[in-house]
């Protein structure tokens, strides 16, 4: 474990291995939910990773028994300031919690290792590559406790077949979808088994695209996410442009 | 069940938290006459004025769910397709819980064959379950007509591949409802097939135990995503979002959980009195409520 010089981070861990960034949720003791420190973290962290000339890929994960469960309401309840800041964000539009918020450059791998709930789906939503270990599941209890879900569930739609994630906002706490669903979905592309496996098969899979040429990587994600934009022939003809642009990038 | 308007070509039902809303033409395999077209929106709008009502399920009577328009009616009652003209070209349509925009959740619960227009309700259903003998074709192509608003509707929906094979394969070939699973068309395939109204009852009932409110905004969020780029559907879902603070549901979910009880949910109002959401205003001082 080395690279990037140790800032305290209180609610994370990042960690460089090789070519590999981790930005890992480090609140085991509550499901790994956000709380003032880390959202504030999160923003620190995608960009310390994105402009990190070492790392080549990032991974997402957490520690414990839950990858991510979304805001923790106690917490920002006694922080008022920070449930202020939070809610002006939610409003605007102008979240900073992920690597699509943050404008990452770099691909992102979500390797969920158990529970995500609620905000947690932001992670996967806005992944590139997403795996799942094979006791992980997810769920959205937005309506459960009287909120509507919306960004989440809108960025999985972009992404997937509507009706398992639209089922997924309605039912709410009531129902998991389980990793082999969410694989058969294509919803995540890998469940790994047994769990412990987890995080040796995303250094694994990051490393192996860590091996492709960096202005490539960067020029085909953001092409995919540009498309998530607009109609099919104006992405079409964004992507052309981009390519072109690409490679004269690479014979200059 | 009483209450409800009198149809011919539908049954309407509440049971517990659940109206049902059931084809009712077997002998025709539920095709949809110029009648029984017309009994949709007030179906749909009946459901969705019945505080009791929080979700609604869709299903059929007989061998069929839905297999489109009453190709014999059209052929032979001297009016045809003409009759959808209009409508058609306004795009004005009432029939589905989409066209009318009903934001309760509604369950299609498809217990037989689904054809053609049959494809209007699955597509325009929020969540669709189905028995395990039911099957899906689209058999427009086959005898001359254009498949175009189902299809579309599919497709924003599921893999594209799977809906174009079934617009230009016409009646030659079903789609199973295993395949539909695996598809992501439907989630949930109800084996044996007699059980299938119990398990969209049950399902029913456990979504209705989350709040109408929050449901609403969140499926409005939903749908309107499909109608623009991903960050202008972010931000017009956090319009919804935000337009849910102060709801009085906000403090009352947490409350429940807290005291280990279910819920007592603000009722459901009806969708076509539901206020579009604003922009916040900068420097909104609106914020979540705070258990």
């Amino acid at each position: 474990m080395s690279g990037v010089a140790p800032p305290a981070y209180a609610t994370l861990r990042v960690e460089r291995r090789g070519p590999v960034g981790w930005l890992v949720f480090a609140r085991p003791e509550a499901a790994n939910a956000m709380n003032a420190t880390m959202l504030d973290e999160l923003e620190v962290a995608w960009r310390r990773l994105d402009t990190d000339p070492a790392v080549r890929v990032i991974v997402n994960t957490g520690d414990g028994r839950a990858f991510q469960t979304g805001l923790d309401l106690h917490q920002l309840s006694r922080d008022r300031a920070a449930l202020r800041e939070q809610a002006r964000r939610t409003a605007a539009a102008e979240l900073r919690i992920t690597a699509w918020h943050n404008r990452v450059t770099k691909p992102v791998i979500a390797a969920v290792n158990g529970i995500c709930a609620g905000g947690g789906l932001h992670f996967v939503a806005d992944a590139d590559v997403v795996i799942a270990a094979s006791d992980a599941a997810f769920c959205d209890p937005h309506v459960s406790v009287g909120q509507a879900g919306a960004y989440e569930p809108i960025g999985l739609l972009a992404k997937m077949a509507a009706e398992p994630v639209m089922r997924m906002a309605l039912v709410g706490r009531h129902e998991r979808l389980p990793a082999r669903r969410a694989l058969q979905l294509g919803m995540v592309s890998e469940v790994v088994d047994p769990p412990e496996r987890l995080r040796d098969r995303a250094q694994e899979l990051a490393e192996t695209i860590a091996a492709r040429p960096p202005e490539l990587l960067r020029a085909a994600k953001r092409m995919v996410w540009a498309a998530l934009e607009t109609g099919r022939t104006r992405a079409v003809r964004q992507a052309g442009i981009a390519t072109v642009g690409a490679a004269e990038g690479e014979d200059g | 069940m009483s209450g409800y308007p009198n149809l011919t070509c539908l049954r309407l039902e509440r049971r517990g938290p659940v109206g049902w809303l059931i084809n009712n033409r077997p002998e025709r395999l539920n095709a949809m006459s110029a009648r029984m077209r017309d009994e949709f929106e007030i179906a749909w709008k009946a459901l969705d004025a019945d505080p009791a009502v929080r979700v609604i399920v869709h299903t059929g009577e007989g061998r069929a769910f839905q297999t489109g328009v009453d190709v014999t009616e059209i052929a032979t009652d001297g009016v045809g397709m003409e009759r959808y003209r209009d409508s058609l070209e306004r795009f004005d349509l009432r029939f589905t819980a989409w066209h009318n925009r009903i934001w309760k959740p509604v369950i299609a619960a498809v217990n037989g064959v689904c054809a053609g227009g049959g494809f209007h309700f699955v597509a325009d259903a929020d969540v669709v379950i189905a028995a395990s003998d039911a099957e899906f074709f689209d058999p427009h192509t086959s005898i001359g007509q254009v498949v175009a608003i189902e299809a579309i509707g599919l497709l924003r929906k599921m893999p594209a591949e799977a809906v174009m094979r079934m617009a230009l394969v016409g009646r030659h070939e079903r789609l199973s409802a295993v395949r539909a699973y695996e598809l992501g068309m439907v989630s949930e395939v109800i084996d044996p097939p007699e059980r299938l109204r119990d398990a969209a009852q049950e399902l029913g009932e456990r979504i209705a135990r989350n709040s109408p409110a929050a449901m609403a905004a969140t499926k409005r969020a939903l749908w309107q995503a499909f109608e623009v780029g991903l960050t202008e559907a972010c931000r017009l879902g956090a319009r919804e979002l935000v337009a849910m603070w102060g709801h009085p549901d906000q403090l009352e979910g947490p409350r429940a959980f807290a005291e280990k009880r279910e819920p007592r949910w603000a009722d459901p109002v009806p969708s076509d009195t539901a206020e579009p959401p604003q922009p916040a205003a900068p420097g909104d001082p609106a914020e979540p409520p705070v258990p």
